[in-house]
């Protein structure tokens, strides 16, 4: 019970989103990027989302929508842009074919190391800086995935009608954190903390965090346990834990 | 000057050995309304998680810690944990005969008692748990009238059956829940705007007497809402269930739809009505009799003696009792040392709902965070109170455990003073 527009939207602010986070976090990922000049990179989906990726300086930045970019990419359907992400549709420029090699060589190389954090091979995981680079990726992609269920697919917006206003930390103990900010039934995700927030759902460490990413120990238990922890309007939270039921099954 | 010793903390590593344990073998420990996880119980190192024994208005953890229990195992415990004279009548049956080929005469009884007691009743089907109550009520309705459409208020808990649960909860699918429609509590114009657009179509509304919703006050029926509701529902062919599985026979042994001035079609009672022992019932007028015996529904255990026995000994105690009118005042008396203990310390707490099904809710900050933690430091002293659900009242309550409570109550606000200076 998935649809392909909601798909689209995690693929493109979680997923392609994430590529923010790699470019700050993975130390491998800042010499892929060989451009000497700002580029701007346009996804432009028909009925679905759009969106800029901006590599300068190693670093990456999202922002939405697609005016002013130097390689635009359009694709006619979310199904067409949700291949690209899995790898069966190979994108044609309608704009800034001089950046071909960019697209090709550097921005090829950026996903496929962002592919290596997400779906690390478990040697990788053996690595202390990998495991808690890989983790820390998840978290945010996890964390913006919540938000475009809840604005998108049509059992999230159910969900999203329950929450009242008000800021989610959903945070790792010690570690880092994603702020998810409710309001009139809209949730954003903003990837880092707050102090304000209305409730929390906190991970006592970055292992049990990875654990229950994997699926490895059960989420209701680990409350029980007080492993994890929850604080302030519960039924926020619950509804977080719907909206989460919702991520697994689009990220599978 | 004699200085008052503080009151023991409690710890509970028995209680949380024994739920490791439980992990192993138990999905998620303890699953469904008593489990951990529910949010009931913030933070969970507060709470205790498994009885070793129970009298009265208290219970014991597996720790030995005491508590004076307003959870009352989320509403069944009315007379008091192990009262002498249900728990003789339902082991005097056991001697007898329980689950048999045929049943025991005491399924009679208990109708003939329920429909003797219960101001809307001229029949009464029997059942195992409230959630079958409201399923069958729910069937009934649907039988009587041919149409498939239901009408919840917005907040409701009926149960744990597909057709009662929400489009986003696990395990549940669109087609499950797709004739439900939803209006908001005390919105009769709501409510007749629903009807209009589908005319024909409702089979029933389904409410609780009132609405005990968490995470807010709990609010009773707006002057007239209910004789409204009544009316439109006979204008309409609708049939009105009201689900009396929580309140029941704590407001009046009448019924809460007595209670409140007006005839249900269909009442709905489990939690009350044996004092613990495993029986629901539904009743219903009668013309929905033939509707009620045309259904496919029954259980291997639905028409075991020994509940029924114990129903019969709870209700007619609860009569000689008058169980609502103590509920009522003892609950009066608690929530008003309770209000006093938190304003003592300038905190306020809201106490909602009617007196004998009472619901806390300090209402000093947005987040509940402070009403977790007062909950907290109430459990860790001996009361046993939940963060987000009604509390019961039970018979066996005495003053001294009403001011026991109070006591506890103050020194946790005093705790909860001293850890935040910044509130002024």
């Amino acid at each position: 019970m998935t649809d392909q527009k909601t798909l689209a939207y995690i693929n493109m602010y979680a997923i392609l989103g994430a590529l923010e986070n790699l470019c700050e976090l993975a130390p491998e990922a800042p010499s892929l990027l060989t451009n000497t000049k700002p580029i701007k990179i346009g996804f432009e989906v028909k009925g679905g989302p759009s969106a800029t990726l901006t590599f300068a300086n190693g670093k990456c930045r999202m922002d939405q929508g697609c005016s002013k970019v130097d390689v635009k990419l359009p694709f006619s359907s979310c199904e067409k842009f949700n291949g690209l992400i899995d790898g069966t549709v190979t994108p044609i420029p309608s704009k800034g074919f001089t950046h071909i090699n960019f697209l090709l060589k550097d921005f090829t190389a950026l996903t496929d190391l962002l592919n290596k954090y997400l779906r690390p091979d478990p040697a990788d995981l053996e690595d202390e800086d990998f495991f808690n680079i890989s983790t820390k990726i998840m978290l945010g992609v996890i964390g913006v995935a919540i938000s475009q269920i809840a604005n998108n697919d049509e059992i999230g917006k159910f969900t999203a009608s329950n929450i009242v206003d008000g800021n989610i930390l959903f945070s790792i103990k010690d570690g880092p954190a994603v702020t998810i900010r409710c309001k009139d039934h809209h949730l954003v995700t903003v990837k880092c903390g707050c102090d304000n927030y209305r409730a929390k759902m906190e991970f006592r460490n970055i292992k049990l965090a990875r654990d229950l990413f994997d699926g490895k120990v059960n989420a209701v238990a680990c409350i029980g346990k007080g492993y994890i922890t929850m604080q302030g309007m519960i039924s926020m939270l619950d509804n977080l834990n719907r909206l989460l039921d919702r991520v697994a099954v689009y990220l599978a | 000057m004699a200085v008052k010793k503080p009151t023991k903390i409690n710890t509970y590593e028995k209680n949380i050995e024994m739920f490791e344990r439980a992990t192993k073998v138990i999905p998620s420990g303890l699953y469904g309304h008593q489990g951990p996880a529910e949010g009931c119980y913030i933070p969970t190192s507060a709470f205790p998680f498994f009885s070793q024994k129970a009298q009265g208005s208290y219970f014991w953890d597996l720790d030995g810690n005491k508590f004076i229990d307003y959870m009352c195992a989320y509403g069944p415990n009315v007379l008091g944990y192990n009262d002498p004279d249900v728990d003789a009548a339902a082991m005097e049956q056991a001697k007898i005969e329980n689950c048999v080929t045929c049943p025991s005469t005491k399924i009679v009884e208990f109708a003939e008692l329920l429909v003797d007691t219960v101001n809307c009743a001229d029949w009464a089907f029997m059942a195992k748990n409230g959630n079958d109550a409201t399923s069958g009520a729910v069937l009934t309705a649907r039988a009587a009238t041919h149409r498939k459409k239901i009408i919840f208020v917005k907040g409701y808990y009926h149960g744990v059956s597909a057709w009662c649960q929400k489009i986003d909860y696990p395990g549940i699918t669109p087609e499950d829940v797709c004739n439900n429609l939803y209006v908001d509590w005390n919105d009769i114009d709501g409510l007749k705007k629903v009807v209009e657009e589908n005319k024909g179509e409702i089979a029933a509304f389904i409410a609780m007497p009132y609405l005990h919703g968490n995470f807010f006050d709990n609010i009773l029926p707006a002057e007239g809402y209910w004789q409204q509701v009544r009316d439109l529902c006979t204008k309409e062919g609708i049939v009105l269930i009201i689900d009396d599985v929580r309140a029941g026979f704590r407001l009046d042994l009448a019924g809460s739809d007595h209670f409140y001035g007006f005839e249900a079609d269909i009442i709905c009672f489990c939690k009350a009505l044996a004092n613990g022992w495993n029986v629901s019932a539904f009743c219903g007028k009668d013309w929905l009799k033939d509707a009620a015996s045309s259904l496919s529904y029954t259980g291997s255990y639905w028409m075991s003696a020994v509940p029924f026995a114990a129903g019969i000994a709870c209700i007619n105690k609860m009569k000689k009792l008058n169980t609502p009118k103590q509920f009522r005042e003892q609950g009066i008396q608690l929530a008003d040392g309770l209000k006093a203990a938190a304003a003592n310390n300038g905190f306020h707490l809201t106490v909602s709902g009617e007196p004998a099904l009472f619901y806390l809710m300090l209402h000093d900050d947005d987040s509940l965070m402070l009403h977790q933690e007062w909950i907290a430091e109430c459990v860790k002293r001996g009361i046993f109170f939940t963060n987000h659900h009604n509390h019961f009242m039970n018979a066996s309550l005495t003053d001294d455990d009403i001011k026991q409570t109070i006591d506890v109550a103050e020194e946790a606000f005093n705790v909860l003073r001293k850890n935040h200076p910044e509130l002024k």
